[in-house]
């Protein structure tokens, strides 16, 4: 961007060039010009291409080293979404190939309509990737040592922590603002050894289904609501889980056992009902008219085991009976039903997939977010009219990136999404 | 800047016109073929041929974008050697990036109390 003296000035204007004005005084002619940038922009892609191929590296050695992180997280991920991202940035590719033709043609609505429809595309885009990225956040799914999704420490399920962890079998109201249990986790002093089941027989464990009435005053004006309990059904304790990482055999029927997770219930167990058919079960609604389903139980403590000192929840003599109400916390989404699928400790390092997933799709997500500014650039210059055709070389460019963005996500979206 | 369109005239040439049919016969191939990579995840093959099946859609999905909508199909030839180089360059880094990813597998530690022995020089001390 040399800045022209008063004799080029003079120059230019004795070459005299006709046609737009945006052609520089060191071009032969606006040809000339045109090749020298669309050289530059190959050049660019080129080592775009090269910049990617270290993360497809990354992807691909440990991809071949541990298959079964990759079988395994991928569940975490919603192919829906990256299916219509995929489709999105196809519209967008198209709309940006179309505007190098209309500015081709000198089409300036067309033109300025493609833009438009390539930057609407672009935003929605990166909306999709803002709901799937919150998402994640939302639900510890991240790189490193912030994956930390709820799973239950005995290993074999996921645990409901409030709205904060997906799945139907868990209920235990969680306490935001206070980070523990408010309901569900029994107070007193149990045996966690695994062995020490007998603590099961002691319980019991009903689910009642509910219905959510208004309440009228003796005026007939409605005062409020009330739930009104349809039945109860007693659930069966859950037969023991095999081996670590193996499903739990199940004849179908909903059954409890005891969630043992220090940083939901610190003081000791909660029940945890597990739902085998995969059927989403709605919560109680709290103000509204609809039926659902909350757990109750009440359990006798079991006696203290002869010596545990090690066991955080096994301190003290003393014992209790603890008593409290469950209550779902959600419908379970198709995602989370993916999820509870794929149930099992997650395998040794599995963060490094999100690793390997953020860094992938976080780079091309700036690519994005920087194309989006360069089509905001291009709209505001083809409404002020500065494109002919013998100038339009910043929208081929700009497209050129475009594509090649789109390009990228063609790779990603079945490395990412669409493990098998 | 309308009249400037129609002064410049004369440099109607300087580029390819992707015409219409093309754009879009691109652009359902790409949205059709995004449809049927989704649709073979749903197909056992084994995890290997999915993969390989996948891939396949996108190398033909990335090809399309590359011939037509990038108009290298068009254009000229060494924009194309281009391309063609920066992806061989981009195959050699990976390639020689993987080619020795198993040597090391025998050396990782995974219980520091018992090391594996080193390949050369003596055995490790805990």
């Amino acid at each position: 961007m040399s800045q022209p003296s008063h004799d080029h000035h003079d120059d230019h204007d004795d070459h005299g060039h006709h046609g737009s004005r945006f052609i520089q005084h060191h071009y032969d002619d606006a040809q000339h010009q045109f090749d020298a940038g669309k050289l530059g922009i190959w050049f660019f892609l080129v080592q775009e291409i090269l910049f990617f191929s270290a993360l497809f590296v990354a992807y691909i050695l440990y991809r071949h080293h541990h298959p079964e992180i990759y079988a395994y997280a991928h569940h975490y991920l919603d192919v829906k979404w990256g299916a219509i991202n995929t489709a999105v940035l196809i519209v967008s590719s198209l709309s940006a190939a179309w505007a190098v033709r209309c500015a081709q043609l000198a089409q300036r609505t067309g033109l300025i309509a493609c833009l438009a429809i390539t930057i609407v595309c672009a935003c929605g885009f990166l909306g999709i990737k803002a709901v799937e990225y919150s998402h994640k956040i939302h639900e510890h799914i991240l790189f490193g040592r912030y994956f930390d999704p709820c799973v239950a420490s005995a290993g074999n399920h996921l645990l409901n922590k409030g709205n904060n962890c997906p799945g139907v079998k868990t209920s235990i109201v969680w306490d935001a603002t206070a980070k523990k249990a408010a309901a569900g986790c029994l107070e007193g002093d149990y045996d966690l050894e695994p062995e020490a089941k007998g603590v099961q027989g002691e319980c019991e464990v009903f689910e009642v289904r509910k219905q959510t009435v208004p309440t009228v005053g003796p005026d007939g004006k409605r005062t409020g609501f009330e739930q009104k309990e349809l039945g109860r059904q007693a659930l069966a304790p859950c037969p023991e889980a095999p081996a670590h990482g193996a499903a739990p055999k199940h004849d179908g029927k909903p059954c409890w056992e005891l969630a043992m997770h220090p940083r939901i219930c610190p003081k000791g167990p909660a029940a945890m009902v597990l739902y085998h058919d995969h059927k989403v079960r709605s919560s109680v609604p709290a103000k509204s008219a609809g039926s659902g389903i909350a757990i109750e139980f009440t359990c006798k403590a079991a006696p203290p085991p002869a010596a545990a000192p090690a066991d955080p929840f096994a301190e003290g003599p003393s014992l209790q009976v603890g008593a409290g109400t469950f209550r779902l916390q959600k419908p379970m989404s198709k995602h989370d039903q993916a999820l509870e699928f794929a149930s099992g400790p997650p395998p040794e390092h599995t963060n490094m997939f999100f690793s390997i997933y953020f860094a992938m799709t976080g780079l091309h997500g700036i690519h994005v977010l920087v194309g989006v500014f360069v089509f905001i650039w291009l709209l505001v210059r083809a409404i002020r009219g500065d494109f002919t055709p013998d100038y339009f070389g910043p929208i081929d460019y700009a497209a050129l990136y475009w594509h090649l963005v789109d390009l990228i996500w063609i790779f990603l979206f079945p490395l990412l999404y669409l493990i098998h | 800047m309308a009249d400037h369109a129609h002064d410049a005239h004369d440099a109607h040439g300087i580029s390819h016109v992707a015409p219409v049919k093309v754009l879009l016969g691109t652009w359902i191939t790409l949205m059709f073929l995004t449809l049927i990579t989704v649709g073979a995840t749903k197909i056992d093959l084994g995890a290997n041929y999915n993969l390989a099946l996948a891939m396949a859609i996108a190398v033909v999905k990335a090809t399309a974008v590359i011939l037509f909508f990038m108009h290298l199909r068009y254009d000229k030839l060494f924009h194309s050697v281009l391309v063609m180089g920066g992806l061989l360059a981009a195959a050699l880094f990976v390639g020689f990036a993987l080619m020795d990813s198993n040597q090391y597998q025998s050396t990782i530690i995974w219980d520091p109390a018992a090391p594996p022995a080193p390949p050369i020089g003596p055995p490790l001390v805990p």
